[in-house]
């Protein structure tokens, strides 16, 4: 059976200033997502925006015969900008969730989340299933924003995670500075084999993040974003160069390879 | 109303007018969830080179009003590993496979011909003399009539499979290069490749590729696109397939009725991934609403 791809908008609302909360009312065909998996979505009809574009799921849940979607996305440019004006009823394409989640080995009892902005979207989703999966997991969430009016899904987390240490780099809530600082004043109780980080963020910050984990035992998944065209690994516009081993390597997919990948093979670039 | 929807395009029979367009849609298989790819023409498959190709580093693309640029730099993994990992999985699937072929030199070309021509499920060869993204071979051979000519000969020369060429916009005149690549032994045309294009970002001051121009697809291109088509189509006596901003039916009617004997179908499969499919059908329901038993009833009735 093929997959539909007619949606509609459900709900929307601002969250925190220039962040929003879609919820789309997906088709019944929708398959399970895994956190770390996203969609593709575009205003049904026009050519402005053209291209559909990706997010990642911040939630996915059923009721009754329906399927929802939740992504938690912010304003950048103008796919997004004219994302934020669609209401209720608004008829949208969506492709189903694509790409490789993070993985969660069974044996696994800490879970680290490092949110840098609104990279906490699908670190948010993998905590709610975690929480739900895992009996007695320890879910700790390093959740960093520009300041305290920018600071998304905090609530969610706080219902989910055993605790949430925030950062904000104008210091106007919880520690002043970038979450990767606050994150290094803890490094040292992470690194064993029940542990596993799992990161998302601007590439700035996870190649700061890269620099911190370097040459220490424990395993970092992060989650990549590129400009993507197709989403479904035809087009081939959204490589991401991938070194295991640190030799040369190989211009990858982030949505098809990616975009969950371990933190020490991705080449963050200048 | 059952109508007759197969076209002969230089000695490949497609079963209707529909192909999809090179690098567009990978090698197949990454589209079969999306529709049913017994529904088109033909697959055209991403370029490929005689070696694995890693093609630009990124950005490679970025959105423009109505359309796309793309820097991709012909990624792909070498006609070998195409044999080898990919064709098997087309030979399964009923559209016709054309290879499409670059390269980056006569030489070059020759051998991924050779290669091609002995695989079996390929229908037939498509030769990208176009592609604006290679900083050698692509631009200069499709910018040339003489050079255009010089490797459409030599790849007829080894090919046993129809040879379609595929030509760039990118030129003062595409009839002069239609011209000569008809005369060195095409069987049939395919235009136009992407129209070379920029984009800077302003917040800072640098291009939004990393290659710096890329090539322009898309709605934006549509009227450019069939233009040439219609041009070319009153130049030449062999098969001219169009290509260019196709994103409904109606855009590939009126290529058609310019003159085109198939469309290909490319970026809009990004925004629509059953659109081909979605095309064929339409095309066969303009047909029964119009009367006309056969495509060819409809291909070049443009009235001037």
């Amino acid at each position: 059976m093929k997959p539909d791809t007619c949606a509609a908008v459900f709900s929307q609302k601002e969250e925190v200033k220039g962040h929003f909360l879609m919820t789309v009312k997906a088709p019944a065909s929708f398959r399970k997502a895994i956190p770390g998996q996203f969609i593709m979505l575009r205003r049904e009809g026009g050519n402005t925006p053209f291209l559909s574009r990706p997010f990642s799921i911040y939630s996915m849940y059923s009721q009754g015969d329906d399927t929802f979607v939740e992504i938690l996305y912010k304003v950048v440019g103008k796919g997004t900008e004219a994302f934020s004006r669609l209401r209720e009823g608004d008829a949208l394409d969506i492709l189903r969730p694509l790409g490789r989640g993070f993985d969660v080995p069974p044996a696994c009892r800490k879970i680290v989340l490092i949110a840098g902005g609104i990279g906490v979207a699908p670190l948010s989703f993998l905590a709610q299933r975690c929480g739900r999966n895992i009996r007695g997991a320890e879910i700790i969430c390093y959740l960093g924003a520009g300041s305290s009016e920018t600071l998304a899904g905090l609530d969610r987390l706080e219902g989910i995670c055993s605790a949430v240490e925030i950062s904000t780099d104008d210091g106007s809530r919880g520690y002043p500075g970038p979450v990767t600082s606050l994150f290094k004043r803890d490094r040292d109780l992470y690194a064993d084999n029940t542990t596993r980080i799992y990161s998302c963020g601007p590439r700035p910050m996870l190649r700061g993040l890269q620099e911190l984990l370097k040459g220490r035992p424990g395993v970092c998944q992060v989650s990549l974003e590129e400009r993507m065209a197709c989403g479904i690994g035809a087009c081939l516009g959204c490589v991401v160069r991938i070194r295991p081993d640190g030799a040369e390597g190989s211009l990858v997919r982030v949505c098809t390879e990616g975009p969950v990948f371990d933190i020490r093979d991705v080449e963050f670039g200048e | 109303m059952n109508v007759k929807m197969g076209v002969d395009i230089g000695g490949v029979t497609l079963k209707n007018p529909v192909m999809t367009a090179s690098g567009t849609f990978g090698y197949g298989e990454e589209y079969a969830d999306y529709l049913d790819l017994n529904r088109l023409g033909a697959i055209v498959v991403k370029g490929l080179s005689l070696n694995p190709r890693e093609g630009n580093p990124p950005p490679r693309i970025i959105e423009t009003a109505s359309g796309m640029l793309n820097a991709v730099g012909l990624q792909n993994v070498g006609v070998e590993e195409f044999i080898d990992k990919k064709l098997p999985y087309l030979r399964t699937i009923e559209p016709a496979v054309v290879a499409n072929i670059f390269g980056e030199s006569v030489e070059d070309y020759v051998k991924v011909a050779e290669i091609l021509s002995d695989a079996e499920g390929v229908d037939a060869i498509e030769v990208n003399i176009s592609c604006p993204n290679v900083r050698r071979g692509g631009i200069a051979f499709g910018s040339d009539p003489v050079l255009a000519g010089e490797v459409t000969r030599a790849v007829k020369g080894v090919s046993r499979l129809p040879v379609i060429v595929k030509l760039t916009p990118n030129v003062t005149d595409i009839t002069e290069i239609a011209r000569s690549v008809e005369a060195a032994g095409a069987d049939a045309l395919s235009l136009i490749n992407t129209l070379i294009g920029m984009s800077i970002d302003i917040e800072r001051r640098v291009p939004h590729l990393g290659h710096v121009t890329g090539g322009l697809s898309g709605p934006a291109i549509k009227p450019v696109a069939l233009r040439m088509v219609w041009e070319v189509v009153k130049t030449v006596s062999i098969p001219v397939i169009g290509v260019g901003g196709i994103m409904n039916v109606s855009d590939a009617l009126e290529f058609l009725i310019a003159g085109a004997w198939a469309v290909q179908i490319g970026t809009a499969n990004f925004l629509n991934p059953s659109v081909a499919a979605d095309i064929v059908d339409g095309i066969e329901r303009y047909l029964s609403d119009n009367n006309l038993d056969d495509i060819h009833d409809l291909i070049g009735t443009l009235r001037i």
